[in-house]
């Protein structure tokens, strides 16, 4: 079935039949098999670095073609089998067909009880299940909230922006200190005001209440975003929905190292695990704004760098190897870390003063469009 | 009056036998109270298998030890053999270096000659007590006496004789020892008559322990074994001391009919070979060769090739016996059993080893708590309990990688290890006899048949593996049907029932035909 395309809004009721009519597909499919006699099965899109490449052209992460099989018959598969049928059946039955919207977590203790005559349980752990509703998006096409279940909550924004959510008229520009919580599902958010000129995504917390103390957005005419470390779902549809459907320019700030760097990458071609959502992810139009090994030198930071653990070796190691990391500054700047063994986190800036983020590095940065592609 | 020399002599010889006796205990078996006592039931034991399979007669043989006090025993051992003739009960019980069996070239039970004489010192010298004979050798009359060592002139002292009219069958000992001592360990006499009860399938033996405990080993081979013939010297297995024996002893004229005739494989063209690279002439007369001679002869009787020694006389125990027996006494899960072809040692001494193994059931060594790996060793049907780490059988068992015969953690597994060699000469490591030497060609046979066992065994345990594999395969997949049904029966609206019959039968169905079961398994 197709997903739903960015930007393009659909009546939630109307969508919750489509997917229900999908989940119901496959259930009919393995019946089907299993009244001719057939092991029932599903195909599922494999989730491996394998399978994942990298699309120069659209400037993401996506799953290759290879599917895996599922099969009841084979005994290696059948548990699993089991729980994708009970998996999808609950989802089906309880949550979409019932407009309900529930955890993981949730799922996994409704899920949860004794095989009858057994000492085994259908699910022991969430990590059994959890994996199971990525199979369920991949295999129909979905994204996880329209299965009518809650990613992790976490990130933060404010700016002069109105939305409505649930009816509910929300401003960002008067939430006071906290800002607007992110939830898991944006689909159904809309935009009533945006103006803006950009939106800057900050990995740490910390440094965004910093900013929001100083009126940075407001000052700035900004959309100013935390992901508080590496960016959830709802963070990466939002400012993917905000920088596209309003034409925002999107900069990130993240600490100095290879974890940081990460982060960035994530936002902007997608993730290995979630490539099949790249589309709805990812965000092709941003920018890196910082820390970068540049940034240490310009802003003469050396002496508050952090010696590079062997992780962190490691990790830039590997970023130097991906396909989306071949750009010339990308490599200079990841190959000047591992020769320079240290890392720096973007509170580093403030050695040179508490507001020398807000008054010095950031409108040097955004006004010399001083960015990592 | 000054001695004579004779008289000397004799009064030296007549100590001698007693002296021998007291000083060489340990090698003849007296050593320790549990190994004496073992050592006495071997005695009475063998004993009794022997004179009943001489006399063609299946062997029944009740060995009874009862505790009299500490470290004091009464053993009763009887059997259903021919009995003994009054005027050799004597020498049987009482007379050193007596019995049939001395100087033989044949396979045999037998230890050298002391046997059930040994018993009778051992409980007169340690309770002052003859040993009391019940036999019968003719039918109807039976005859009882009292037996004492007379040490002096290396004779019975035979004492209360009575003659009656009766039905016995057989021969029944009963004598008293001391310093002796009965308990379950591996050394026992417990012990000793299981291993026994293993190597000899056409024997019935029933043995009530100190404890009034009773354990009877059922007689499963109705068959008496064949009676192993005795047979010629191989000249390749001479040493020159037995070459002169053999020479100084023959009454023929010529060293070269004496050679033919004495020994195995020794044709006329084979002694003028023999000759040929000699400087004596083979026709002087046999008693005139000196030390020097034989020497030579012996020298040249290496460079020549003879034919193997001839194996007819050889009876090994054989596998269907083997294999009853190991049933019987171990009923195990399963077991193999091989006897492997006749092989030569030293160039001139026949063998042949017969291997088993027995896994599971009441095979392998129980002390306190789980059963562990034993070997039983056998020499001519008589186990070897002591000595062990010196034995060529033990030091094969553990030089073997039984992992490869997916017998992981071998020592603490339910396993029987059953070696038998059978031999004219088993080549002891000391004069205790319980020690078979490591002779290169005997640990390669043993190695041989271990390890054929041991393969058969191996597949055996992977396809038992696999078997329960499949079981639990088969069970994986039941377990998870009306699970699966029921989901799938909510999902699509079908009926949950006919989901599930459909996927029982669809299990079933897969389990049945063997082949089918592996295909496409595997991760996803």
């Amino acid at each position: 079935m197709a997903a739903k395309k960015s930007g393009v809004k659909v009546n939630p009721k109307q969508r919750d039949k489509e997917v229900s009519k999908a989940l119901e597909g496959i259930g009919k499919e393995v019946a089907q098999e299993i009244m001719k006699s057939q092991s029932p099965n599903v195909q599922i899109p494999v989730r491996s670095l394998s399978n994942i490449t990298f699309n120069e052209k659209q400037k993401q992460l996506q799953l290759g073609n290879a599917m895996s099989k599922r099969s009841f018959m084979n005994v290696a598969h059948s548990r699993k089998f089991m729980q994708t049928m009970l998996v999808t059946s609950w989802i089906n039955k309880e949550l979409v067909k019932e407009g309900i919207t529930t955890s993981l977590r949730d799922m996994y203790y409704a899920l949860k009880r004794t095989i009858p005559g057994t000492k085994e349980n259908t699910v022991e752990e969430q990590g059994e299940s959890d994996p199971i509703v990525i199979d369920l998006e991949t295999m129909v096409d979905v994204l996880r909230e329209e299965l009518h279940l809650n990613a992790d909550v976490r990130g933060r924004v404010v700016g002069n922006v109105v939305i409505k959510d649930r009816g509910d008229k929300v401003n960002w520009a008067k939430l006071g200190s906290g800002g607007w919580s992110i939830p898991s599902n944006i689909e159904n958010i809309e935009f009533d005001s945006v103006d803006a000129d950009y939106i800057l995504l900050i990995e740490k917390n910390a440094a965004f209440e910093r900013l929001h103390e100083d009126k940075f957005w407001k000052n700035e005419n900004c959309i100013l975003v935390t992901s508080q470390g590496q960016a959830a779902r709802g963070v990466r549809r939002l400012t993917s929905r905000l920088s596209q459907e309003h034409n925002l320019p999107l900069y990130i700030f993240t600490d100095g190292d290879a974890y940081g760097w990460y982060i960035y990458s994530v936002i902007k071609w997608g993730s290995m695990n979630l490539a099949h959502v790249s589309d709805r992810l990812g965000c092709p139009n941003a920018k890196f704004l910082g820390l970068t090994m540049t940034d240490i030198d310009t802003y003469d930071l050396a002496d508050y760098t952090i010696k590079a653990k062997d992780v962190d070796m490691k990790r830039a190691k590997e970023l130097l190897q991906y396909p989306w990391f071949q750009k010339p500054e990308w490599q200079s700047e990841i190959k000047m870390m591992i020769k320079r063994g240290y890392k720096a986190e973007l509170e580093a800036l403030s050695s040179k003063g508490l507001r020398f983020i807000t008054q010095t590095y950031l409108p040097d940065k955004i006004g010399n469009k001083d960015f990592l592609p | 009056m000054a001695e004579t020399a004779d008289n000397i002599f004799k009064e030296f010889r007549e100590h001698s036998v007693a002296e021998f006796f007291k000083k060489n205990r340990q090698m003849l078996g007296y050593s320790g109270k549990i190994r004496s006592l073992t050592t006495i039931i071997h005695e009475y034991v063998t004993n009794g298998l022997d004179a009943c399979e001489d006399a063609n007669i299946l062997p029944e043989i009740h060995v009874k030890i009862k505790q009299l006090g500490n470290d004091h025993y009464q053993v009763t051992v009887s059997d259903n053999g021919p009995g003994i003739p009054k005027t050799h009960v004597g020498k049987v019980f009482a007379q050193m270096l007596a019995g049939t069996k001395f100087h033989r070239f044949v396979q045999s039970r037998g230890q050298q000659g002391i046997g059930a004489s040994g018993c009778t010192m051992y409980g007169q010298i340690t309770t002052g007590k003859p040993t009391h004979i019940t036999t019968s050798a003719k039918k109807g009359k039976v005859y009882e006496c009292d037996i004492m060592f007379d040490v002096k002139n290396n004779r019975a002292d035979v004492s209360h004789e009575v003659d009656y009219e009766g039905d016995l069958k057989g021969t029944l000992v009963v004598a008293e020892f001391k310093d002796v001592t009965f308990n379950w360990s591996e050394y026992g006499p417990g012990e000793y008559l299981r291993r026994t009860a293993v190597a000899n399938p056409h024997a019935r033996i029933v043995f009530i322990a100190p404890d009034k405990q009773k354990f009877i080993y059922e007689r499963v081979v109705n068959i008496l074994p064949k009676k192993p013939e005795p047979s010629k010297p191989h000249p390749r297995g001479l040493t020159v001391d037995d070459f002169l024996d053999y020479a100084h002893s023959s009454k023929e004229r010529t060293i070269k009919t004496f050679m033919t005739k004495t020994f195995d494989r020794v044709s006329s063209a084979k002694a003028k070979e023999v000759e040929g690279l000699t400087s004596i002439d083979f026709n002087r007369k046999p008693d005139s060769i000196t030390w020097k001679d034989a020497e030579e002869v012996v020298d040249a009787i290496k460079k020549v090739k003879f034919l193997a020694p001839s194996t007819k006389e050889l009876k090994p125990i054989g596998e269907k016996q083997i294999e009853k027996s190991i049933l019987n006494v171990l009923e195990p899960d399963f077991h193999q059993v091989l006897t492997r072809s006749p092989s030569v040692y030293r160039g001139g001494v026949p063998f042949i080893i017969e291997a088993g193994i027995a896994f599971g059931g009441k095979a392998g060594r129980r002390g306190n708590g789980d059963a562990k790996v034993e070997v039983m060793r056998f020499a001519n049907r008589a186990p070897l309990l002591f000595d062990a780490g010196a034995d060529v059988i033990t030091k094969t068992v553990n030089n073997i990688d039984w992992r490869r015969y997916h017998l992981k953690n071998m020592d603490s597994l339910p396993i029987s290890i059953i070696v038998n060699i059978t031999s004219t000469y088993v080549p002891y490591t000391s004069a205790g006899k319980q020690a078979i030497s490591d002779e290169e060609e005997i640990r390669k046979e043993v190695t041989l048949a271990l390890q054929d066992v041991g393969r058969k065994i191996g597949e055996h345990l992977r396809r038992e593996y696999r078997k329960g594999e499949k079981a639990a395969k088969r069970s994986t997949l039941l377990r998870y049907v009306p699970e699966t049904a029921g989901a799938i029966a909510t999902l699509s609206g079908a009926d949950k029932k006919k989901l599930e019959l459909k996927l029982l039968k669809m299990v079933e169905d897969k389990f049945k035909n063997s082949g089918k079961a592996d295909e496409e398994e595997g991760d996803e």
